[in-house]
């Protein structure tokens, strides 16, 4: 009796571990079996051009009530897509993206700026855009030098998205300090160098500007330093320019201005605290872009005005590129041809206008550009002649490395707070710095 | 092969008398000594934490230091035009759930670590622990593909088993713990007495760990409530989404509406505040009695 009551507890004993085993075999093949679901090698197609398709925001949150209403005027036209719209967190979209490449799960149709295009576009998610773009009504009609930026930074000469919006580099600054200290707007830099030093009175807490030392400072840094050494092109032949005298001598003055002119806490800036910074205290100017016009109107109505970077005495405007932000359309989607329906719509005339005008940014669409709102809104509007005047040269960063983003943050921003602190000189900085990028480059030629 | 435990024969733990001269040298410290740290230590906590009730609190714009006049206007934004209403029931749904199954499937798990040896077990509690080691962004892509299969993406029960599954190591070593402080002779007594090991553990052992689940229930609720990355990666309806998430969607990559960001951070705080100040009496028992024996 005892015996058989042992064996069969022994018997269920073993069924559990069974049962146990298979169920943890079942969940581990079907966790390495291609699933279908959207990973990167997943085949997609045309559809039918009906149906429901998947959109993620790369802004989500902030845009997603104009992107709803621009959905709402598409499933309009077209009442027989429906768009289902996934807003994605700006700081946490590049996580999602590679999660979704890997695991499957991407998107029909998805936001992706130029800063981030390399990295999506080289994992082979999205698909070459060119022929549908030379058939669509959009020809012709999209902004060529965002249109170039797209190309450029998706590695190998393709359009891997259809360009939206621009952001640019713009120089804020309170006119009512200005005014008070008899100060002509910072359009040079001498004049910028000047009121910086105007504006500071240490003991009153007022500074004449705010410098970006935390994250993001590297290209702020670098479209400083281009903007004032005058050098138009990020490479010479295969070596970097970043460590050219001229921009090393720029870079001194730049960061000269740390502590001197700005605040000491500025070691530490990020985008966020600076604009605080900028918005709720005594502070002459700030680099930022054009994406923080609403918060500046917020904080500070009828007290400041944003230009263009200021330019060299005779005029000549140097800067560096600022993402282009677009949409792009995923491989795997498997109903293609109303993707890029959606697509078309986005980027047409009035919708890209909608978008723009609720961003405060430089419209891709060529129509959309020429809108009232573009004439009336002075920060967007100098942006705009900026990016496609004939004396702005635009320095392209090459956001088509592979590394790019791991050079300018991860690896650099450190240095450059050294900089700040004086630990480590401007030479010795950009020199680690154009090694970094000239290996980049390198290893990016031999393989393509 | 399963055997039980031999009786724990030393249950109860009673610190060592404080010798009498040094509690004397203890109270003649100068109070100044003992508040100045403190004190500071306290105003660098708390700076912070006024900083995030001045902006929710001020007008937009405003640069006073003192939060008037007092506006709402903030948390009326992000609680009905940023559908902090909506992600808060999630979170709370998330968190409570979490704590529900973490608890439980703990106890059961606990019980069986404190009370029976078995084979490998050694191993399975090395395996426990080094499961802490792994951060939850390594197994991101299986874990999507699992429930890609299970057909959970996009619903709150894929972060509730994720969030569980993360807890559950931890708790079970921590409950084993509290268990084994409660001395095995109770449990027999009830068996003497007539009930069988379930309803032993019910009634006797059960009432005795409250201070441990208290304490490892709010750590599996409070994380919960925090994560981050398993809502944003498993979850994709705006009516899905969790607090952590929503608060990352007032900060766009070039603007940031602090106002809205300070009221947000505060609705997000307070559930997780009064947790712990409930609990607080609780949850310091909890682990200090976790901690002497586990």
């Amino acid at each position: 009796m005892k015996s058989s009551i042992r064996r069969s507890t022994r018997r269920s004993r073993r069924a559990a571990v069974a049962v146990a085993l298979g169920s943890v075999l079942a969940l581990t093949a079907t966790a390495c079996g291609d699933n279908g679901s959207g990973s990167a090698g997943g085949k997609g197609g045309e559809g039918s051009g009906k149906g429901t398709i998947t959109f993620w925001d790369n802004n989500g949150g902030v845009r997603t009530d104009v992107w709803k209403e621009i959905i709402a005027d598409f499933e309009k036209a077209n009442p027989d897509i429906k768009v289902k719209y996934v807003g994605v967190p700006a700081a946490s979209v590049q996580s999602k993206y590679d999660t979704a490449i890997q695991g499957g799960g991407l998107p029909d149709v998805g936001g992706v700026g130029t800063a981030m295009l390399a990295e999506i576009a080289a994992q082979g998610a999205l698909e070459p855009l060119d022929s549908r773009l030379a058939k669509s009504t959009l020809n012709g009609k999209l902004n060529e030098k965002f249109l170039d930026s797209v190309k450029s930074a998706g590695g190998d000469g393709k359009t891997y998205s259809v360009p939206t919006s621009a952001n640019n580099g713009t120089l804020w600054y309170r006119t009512d300090l200005f005014s008070a200290a008899q100060l002509d707007p910072p359009t040079t830099w001498t004049k910028f160098y000047a009121a910086a030093g105007k504006l500071t009175d240490q003991a009153k807490n007022r500074f004449g500007y705010t410098i970006r030392g935390g994250e993001g400072s590297i290209a702020q840094a670098l479209d400083a330093m281009y903007g004032q050494s005058g050098i138009t092109s990020f490479w010479n032949g295969d070596k970097t320019t970043v460590d050219d005298p001229k921009n090393v001598a720029a870079l001194e003055k730049y960061v000269g201005l740390y502590k001197k002119d700005t605040p000491s806490a500025d070691v530490n800036n990020d985008f966020t605290k600076m604009v605080a910074q900028w918005d709720s205290g005594t502070i002459g100017m700030l680099s930022h872009n054009l994406g923080s016009y609403a918060d500046h109107e917020k904080a500070l109505s009828g007290k400041f005005k944003g230009i263009p970077n200021p330019t060299l005495d005779d005029g000549t405007r140097v800067q560096v590129s600022n993402p282009v932000d677009g949409l792009g359309l995923f491989k795997v989607g498997k109903n293609k041809a109303a993707a890029w329906k959606f697509i078309e719509f986005a980027a047409s005339h009035e919708a890209n206008s909608k978008w723009n005008e609720s961003a405060g940014q430089v419209p891709a669409n060529n129509e959309a550009a020429q809108d009232a709102w573009v004439q009336a809104s002075e920060p967007t509007k100098l942006a705009a002649e900026a990016l496609n005047g004939a004396t702005t040269k635009i320095v392209q960063l090459p956001y088509y490395l592979p590394d790019w983003n791991t050079i300018s943050k991860a690896d650099n921003e450190p240095n450059f707070q050294k900089v700040l602190l004086g630990k480590t000189t401007a030479k010795e900085f950009l020199g680690t710095l154009a090694d970094q990028l000239d290996k980049a480059q390198a290893d990016w030629k031999a393989h393509h | 092969m399963i055997t039980e435990i031999a009786p724990d024969t030393a249950p109860v733990v009673s610190g060592p008398a404080r010798p009498g001269k040094r509690r004397r040298a203890w109270d003649e410290v100068p109070r100044w000594q003992i508040y100045l740290p403190l004190g500071s230590y306290l105003l660098f906590t708390l700076i912070p934490f006024y900083w995030i009730l001045l902006f929710a609190l001020r007008p937009a714009g405003s640069t006073s230091l003192v939060p008037w006049p007092v506006t709402f206007d903030h948390f009326r934004k992000v609680w009905t035009e940023r559908s902090f209403a909506t992600y808060f029931t999630n979170s709370v749904y998330v968190g409570v759930a979490t704590l529900v199954l973490t608890t439980v499937v703990a106890l059961a798990g606990g019980y069986a670590l404190a009370r029976f040896d078995f084979r490998l077990k050694r191993g399975f509690l090395l395996a426990l622990l080094c499961s802490q080691f792994v951060p939850g962004a390594l197994l991101l892509v299986p874990l999507f593909q699992i429930f890609a299969r299970l057909q959970m993406i996009n619903s709150l029960g894929s972060v509730i088993i994720a969030e569980t599954v993360f807890q559950l190591p931890l708790s079970m070593i921590l409950i084993s713990g509290f268990i084994r402080n409660v001395p095995y002779s109770l449990e027999e007594a009830a068996w003497v007495d007539g009930c069988n090991r379930l309803t032993a553990f019910r009634i006797v052992v059960l009432p005795l760990l409250r201070p441990g689940l208290i304490a490892v229930g709010s750590f599996a609720f409070v994380h919960a409530w925090n994560h981050f990355l398993f809502a944003l990666m498993f979850l994709s309806d705006q009516s899905k989404q969790t607090i952590p998430v929503g608060l990352n969607t007032l900060m766009s990559a070039d603007s940031v509406d602090l106002g809205a960001l300070a009221a947000g951070g505060i609705i997000a705080a307070v559930p997780v505040v009064i947790v712990f100040a409930f609990i607080q009496k609780w949850l310091i028992t909890g682990f200090s009695a976790g901690a002497v024996k586990g």
